[in-house]
């Protein structure tokens, strides 16, 4: 596999505010990057500074097989052959479906125009809308053309930002697995943001979870769900409840039992609460024993009803009030019950 | 009831028409035999240049100002739009006295080469077509830089980032994206450009340019046949329906607005070369448009103002004022109550109103000076027949006799600009307003004062400041239809430029041009604001 | 809402109508004349008569006006820059008979019309101005057609009303057919188009862009005295054409009283003050223009200009004229 794009140290400032401080990236060719985290973690910028939009003070890109941006050799965006696929389309509203497609087509010749452009309406099944005008089109019709223009002139590699944030739910999946077969039929490189952590198992082979112009973590989605390397990552990714522990001779405390020395990870870090990382599956169910949490919410899923409890010690160092856990038995809110920790590789996190 | 008012604004126009059916065969033929054709190949080629030179200047300066780092950027957004405070016949003196065969130009020519006479070197005449076409778009280019700027600056910037991950450069993405983008913006200042165009008479008249307006003035005073120059003002009418009609038409299946917020525009850089041209450009409508005629009247207001000439100003100069301020005053509420009818009522027919009676600023101020005395004439003598009937005191003719009509016709001619000002302004009131007090139990009348008022208040006021500034400058329409003692500024000015005595007015003429220059320096204040 | 628009404009006609309540003794004048023309003379009779003058300043349109205002027209006096506008207010029936006996005496037979509704007050001549660098000459009104001045003469426009009359009185001379001619080849005379006022045409002489002008008389007086113009005037000498045949051409200014004249009484004071001595007096002095009464002598610097023999055709022939001369500059697309 060849790498196609390389992230070294880029570092981007905008009105002397640092946005992105020594990102480094790889980007396999034929891979689907997903940059998640929350509002204002630089992913738009990133992805922006990566198509040119935004300069970058320090730190260079470089994209297979010889260009290399850096603060000395600044190169257009328009000579970068990226493509980018906006949130909102931005359609050219006074060209038709076809013109749309066709625009960045100008360095190839006619015939080759033509080919490239009926097969991307055939793919993306715009054939009959061809003739139509932007804003004759439904939004989903309006993203497949957009996918359409940008992949019109073969870009190496392809910038999509919150690509599925303006989409109905139910069709989601749908457009997910349709694109994402898309790219790698033709084997397109591509690198997307969202807020949204569940898209990035659909869609993306690598994710990276940024947080405050920083790359926390980079990986396949499931090692980085399975490891997150540290608290921010794990909950953004929302991976399971926080669990205040507190160290004790041999054992770490909670307000649900107590649990071992071993089998843990540990991420230490400057913080002064250590925190379990608990995942709901792991939470057992102790109908003998004394009560200890406290019913706040309950709704129904496919998965049972999900509960979320709060603690009911008086030790405010271990209280809690939003575990997660979920079970076919039915409690009703305001009904206090037993839980306890089943044991499992456990991950500790100072936050 | 909008429909009463926008009739009452119609009926001049209506009124001319009508009389136009009555025309003279006879006399027609002998003008077109004669002189009609000229004139109307005058107005057309008149228009044609107008609306080029206004085009060349004011879409590259819209576009140097919105998307270029230019020097000066700041001061230069509204230093181009200055040209609009000066009237155009006072351009065209001004220029004329500068370049004339014995102004200062071509006698530093003719002293630095020992030309003797015309004879010995070619000048260019600035009394031609050309010449008058050129210092009409001078004062009339910022119409189109100002709307063309908005339209640049409203445009979703994602679409120029969406051209550039295509291929293409700055330049070239404003081209083949922002400016087909913004073509409503270039028609609809184009057309407003015409229409002032056609209705420009005093200029025309100073540059021995014969138009159709010409031919509307002999038919009707040296002819006498009023039911003919009214069916030639109706033709000159259905030329610039035509015009409006075909622009509106040739856009109606595009639509070229996004619905976002825009973004900051990423101004592009220019080389110094480029910077030097763009500031030259730039500079140079300032100057020629506004500078350089200002400072020639400063000099020579210096020279001949005397103390009596004040003295005549106050008089004339308030009964400006005076015109003016009604004129704003009653338009702007018209448009208010106008655009609200077609914002609140839901029949297909509630655009009319208010494009019906937006229509008189496409005529001449001249034609509608007539028209106004045909309609308010009978008017007045119905009132006045009434008044005997009643065996009151006959009231003369309060109507057409009076600043009624001058104001009535500035109105009926300057409605549009109120119109168009105002229903921008409506536009944007989300309409969930218009429910939201209803769901409040707030009545309809209350809302109206309390909700959509006040959020209207900076479209008012800039609607009310560009009537002003306009009624401010308008000659024609005054001229004809001004009582006793009553002359305002414009005339004045008129009346002596007619005479080559323009230096008697320089004052009167520096007041109308501070005039205009409120509303410009309003507009700018409250923009650099938002 | 209705109400509240409708209560403005009632309003606002209330304000404005105040113009018209005024009761003291006054007279409205509907004038074509320029206002520093005549202010001065107003200015007399107030101050004499303590009556008050009111006055519309027009180019045009004055008739038009004064027949669609009616029986309602507040117009008392009727002022004319040329017999054209006199016979046409007559001739539209807009127009009332003056008996006077002041009027007849002080205004000869020929300067009034015949059925006492007109009078003239002034008398100018439509003069030729050459340049300086042509020397003395000789020039009639049909000389302006010579090839030998080919590029050098200028006017103002062909139909601005001095022009007209005088184009009238050609005809009434040599015919439609002729002066048809005249007009084409006096077209291809001029050095540019036809624009501008009678003293710009002087200016025009004054720059060497022409030698030869239309002006009227009085132009020349007023120039002298400006301190822009003289150096204009200067640079030209007034000509009084045709004194070898019929004679100079000539117009009047005039007086009027409309017909349905609110102000009867103070109307005709304003017409005899306008024919008296004092009043031709200043006509003669401030305007340097030809006062009609007999007796009144002209200014030393008309005086100057000497005597001069006047076409004898009667006012009344010009202004039948009229609307011929109108069609004839069309044809000859004179302006154009």
């Amino acid at each position: 596999m060849t790498v196609l794009l390389t992230l070294h140290q880029l570092s981007v400032a905008l009105q002397q505010k640092p946005i992105l401080s020594d990102v480094n990236l790889v980007l396999e060719a034929g891979d689907i990057l997903g940059l998640v985290g929350p509002s204002g973690c630089g992913k738009t910028t990133l992805l922006n500074t990566i198509a040119g939009f935004v300069e970058q003070h320090k730190g260079s890109i470089s994209i297979a097989p010889n260009m290399c941006i850096d603060a000395e050799n600044i190169i257009a965006p328009e000579q970068r052959n990226i493509g980018m696929i906006f949130q909102d389309y931005a359609l050219f509203p006074h060209l038709t479906v076809q013109k749309n497609i066709a625009f960045g087509l100008k360095d190839v010749n006619k015939l080759e125009q033509e080919t490239r452009i009926e097969t991307l309406l055939s793919l993306l099944k715009l054939t009959d809308l061809s003739e139509r005008y932007p804003h004759q089109l439904s939004g989903g019709q309006q993203q497949r053309v957009a996918i359409a223009r940008a992949l019109a002139p073969q870009p190496k590699l392809l910038l999509l930002d919150e690509p599925f944030s303006n989409i109905d739910a139910r069709l989601r999946n749908e457009l997910m697995l349709e694109l994402r077969s898309l790219l790698k039929q033709l084997n397109i490189t591509a690198i997307f943001v969202t807020h949204n952590k569940d898209e990035v198992f659909s869609f993306a082979d690598q994710i990276a979870v940024m947080h405050q112009g920083h790359v926390l973590q980079y990986g396949t989605p499931f090692d980085v769900f399975h490891q997150p390397c540290n608290w921010q990552v794990a909950d953004f990714l929302q991976i399971g409840s926080w669990l205040p522990v507190i160290e004790v001779h041999e054992e770490y405390l909670t307000a649900i039992g107590s649990i071992s020395l071993e089998n843990k990870t540990i991420i230490k870090e400057d913080y002064s609460q250590q925190y379990l990382l608990l995942k709901p599956q792991h939470i057992t169910l102790e109908p003998d024993a004394q009560a200890n949490v406290l019913i706040e919410y309950v709704r129904i899923t496919e998965h049972g009803f999900h509960y979320l409890v709060s603690s009911l010690t008086q030790d405010k160092s271990l209280s809690f009030n939003q575990l997660s856990f979920y079970s076919h038995l039915t409690f009703s809110q305001g009904e206090k019950i037993a839980i306890g920790i089943a044991s499992h590789d456990y991950q500790l996190f100072n936050k | 009831m909008s429909w009463i008012l926008a009739l009452v604004l119609m009926a001049p126009v209506l009124v001319m028409l009508i009389s136009g059916i009555d025309s003279s065969q006879e006399l027609f033929t002998h003008l077109w035999q004669t002189v009609l054709p000229t004139y109307i190949s005058n107005t057309l080629l008149l228009s044609l240049l107008v609306v080029t030179f206004s085009l060349l200047f004011g879409v590259p300066a819209a576009a140097i100002i919105s998307q270029t780092n230019v020097i000066g950027k700041k001061y230069l957004r509204w230093l181009l739009m200055l040209p609009l405070a000066m009237p155009a016949y006072l351009v065209a003196y001004l220029y004329t006295d500068l370049l004339d065969y014995a102004g200062p130009v071509q006698r530093f020519l003719r002293t630095s080469f020992g030309w003797e006479s015309p004879l010995d070197y070619w000048f260019f005449d600035v009394r031609t077509l050309f010449g008058a076409s050129i210092m009409i778009a001078l004062v009339l280019f910022p119409y189109v830089y100002m709307l063309v700027r908005t339209a640049f600056e409203c445009q979703d910037q994602h679409l120029i980032r969406a051209s550039r991950s295509l291929g293409f450069s700055l330049s070239q993405s404003f081209i083949r994206v922002s400016l087909p983008l913004a073509r409503p913006a270039i028609a609809v200042s184009a057309s407003l450009v015409l229409m002032e165009t056609l209705a420009d008479f005093a200029t025309v008249q100073y540059f021995a340019v014969n138009t159709l307006t010409t031919a509307i003035y002999d038919t009707w005073l040296e002819y006498g046949d009023l039911s003919t120059a009214n069916a030639i003002a109706s033709i000159l009418m259905l030329f610039i329906l035509f015009a409006v009609v075909a622009e509106q038409r040739a856009r109606a299946g595009q639509r070229h607005q996004s619905n976002r917020l825009n973004n900051q525009i990423e101004a592009k850089r220019l080389t110094l070369f480029q910077q030097i041209i763009a500031v030259s450009f730039c500079w140079f409508l300032v100057v020629a448009g506004f500078l350089l005629p200002l400072l020639l009247l400063i000099v020579m207001a210096i020279d001949y103002a005397t103390f009596e000439q004040l003295n005549e100003l106050i008089t004339s100069g308030l009964n400006s004022l005076q015109v003016a301020f009604y004129t704003a005053s009653i338009a702007t509420i018209i448009a208010i109550l106008l655009a609200l009818f077609k914002r609140l009522h839901f029949s297909t027919w509630r655009h009319y109103p208010i494009q019906i009676s937006g229509f008189g600023y496409a005529i001449p101020g001249t034609v509608l000076a007539m028209a106004m005395l045909a309609t308010l004439g009978p008017i007045d003598h119905w009132l006045n027949d009434l008044a005997k009937l009643f065996e009151l005191k006959s009231p003369g003719l309060i109507l057409s006799g009076s600043i009624f009509a001058i104001i009535f016709a500035l109105v009926v001619r300057f409605a549009a600009i109120a119109n168009g000002t105002i229903i921008s302004g409506v536009d944007q009131i989300p309409a969930s307003l218009d429910l939201a007090p209803a769901s409040l139990g707030v009545k309809l009348k209350q809302s109206l004062l309390k909700v959509h008022l006040p959020l209207l208040k900076s479209s008012i006021l800039v609607a009310w400041l560009l009537v002003f500034v306009e009624a401010m400058k308008e000659l024609p329409a005054v001229l004809l239809l001004r009582p006793f003692n009553f002359e305002t500024l414009s005339t004045q000015i008129y009346q002596l430029i007619s005479d080559e005595r323009l230096e008697q007015g320089a004052l009167g003429a520096l007041l109308i041009v501070l005039f205009g220059l409120l509303p410009i320096v309003y507009l700018n204040k409250k923009e650099s604001n938002v | 809402m209705l109400k509240t628009s409708l209560l403005s404009k009632v309003l606002l006609v209330c304000f404005l109508v105040p113009s018209f309540l005024v009761q003291a003794e006054e007279v409205n004048v509907y004038s074509y004349r320029q206002p520093f023309l005549v202010e001065p003379l107003f200015n007399v009779f107030t101050k004499e008569t303590g009556v008050k003058v009111n006055v519309v300043f027009a180019k045009k349109g004055m008739a038009e006006r004064l027949a669609r205002e009616g029986e309602h027209s507040p117009s008392d006096i009727l002022l004319t820059t040329d017999i054209s506008r006199l016979v046409e207010l007559h001739d539209q029936d807009l127009l009332q008979v003056v008996q006077s006996e002041i009027l007849e005496q002080s205004v000869p037979e020929k300067f009034q019309s015949n059925d006492n509704t007109w009078y003239a007050l002034t008398m100018r001549v439509r003069n030729i101005y050459s340049s300086k660098r042509l020397g003395n000459i000789d020039i009639s009104y049909e000389d302006l057609a010579d090839p030998k001045y080919k590029g050098r003469v200028c006017t103002r426009s062909g139909k601005h009303a001095y022009n007209v009359a005088l184009v009238a009185s050609m005809i009434a001379e040599h015919g439609e057919e002729k002066t048809l001619t005249w007009l084409e080849k006096f077209k291809k005379n001029l050095a540019r188009k036809p624009q501008g006022s009678d003293r710009g045409q002087v200016q025009a002489i004054h720059q060497n862009l022409c030698d030869l002008s239309l002006g009227n008389s009085y132009y020349f007086g007023n120039m002298l005295h400006d301190e822009k113009q003289k150096v204009w005037a200067d640079a030209v000498n007034i000509n009084f054409p045709n004194q070898s045949n019929r004679g100079a051409h000539v117009n009047i200014s005039g007086v009027a009283m409309a017909k349905h004249a609110p102000n009867q009484k103070n109307a005709l004071a304003l017409m005899e003050f306008l024919v008296s001595e004092k009043a031709q007096h200043m006509y003669a002095e401030t305007n340097m223009e030809y006062p009609v009464r007999e007796g009144v002598a002209v200014s030393e610097l008309v005086n100057s200009w000497g005597k001069f023999n006047a076409d004898e055709l009667s006012l009344e022939t010009i202004a039948k004229n009229r609307k011929a001369a109108i069609m004839l500059l069309d044809k000859a697309q004179f302006d154009l």
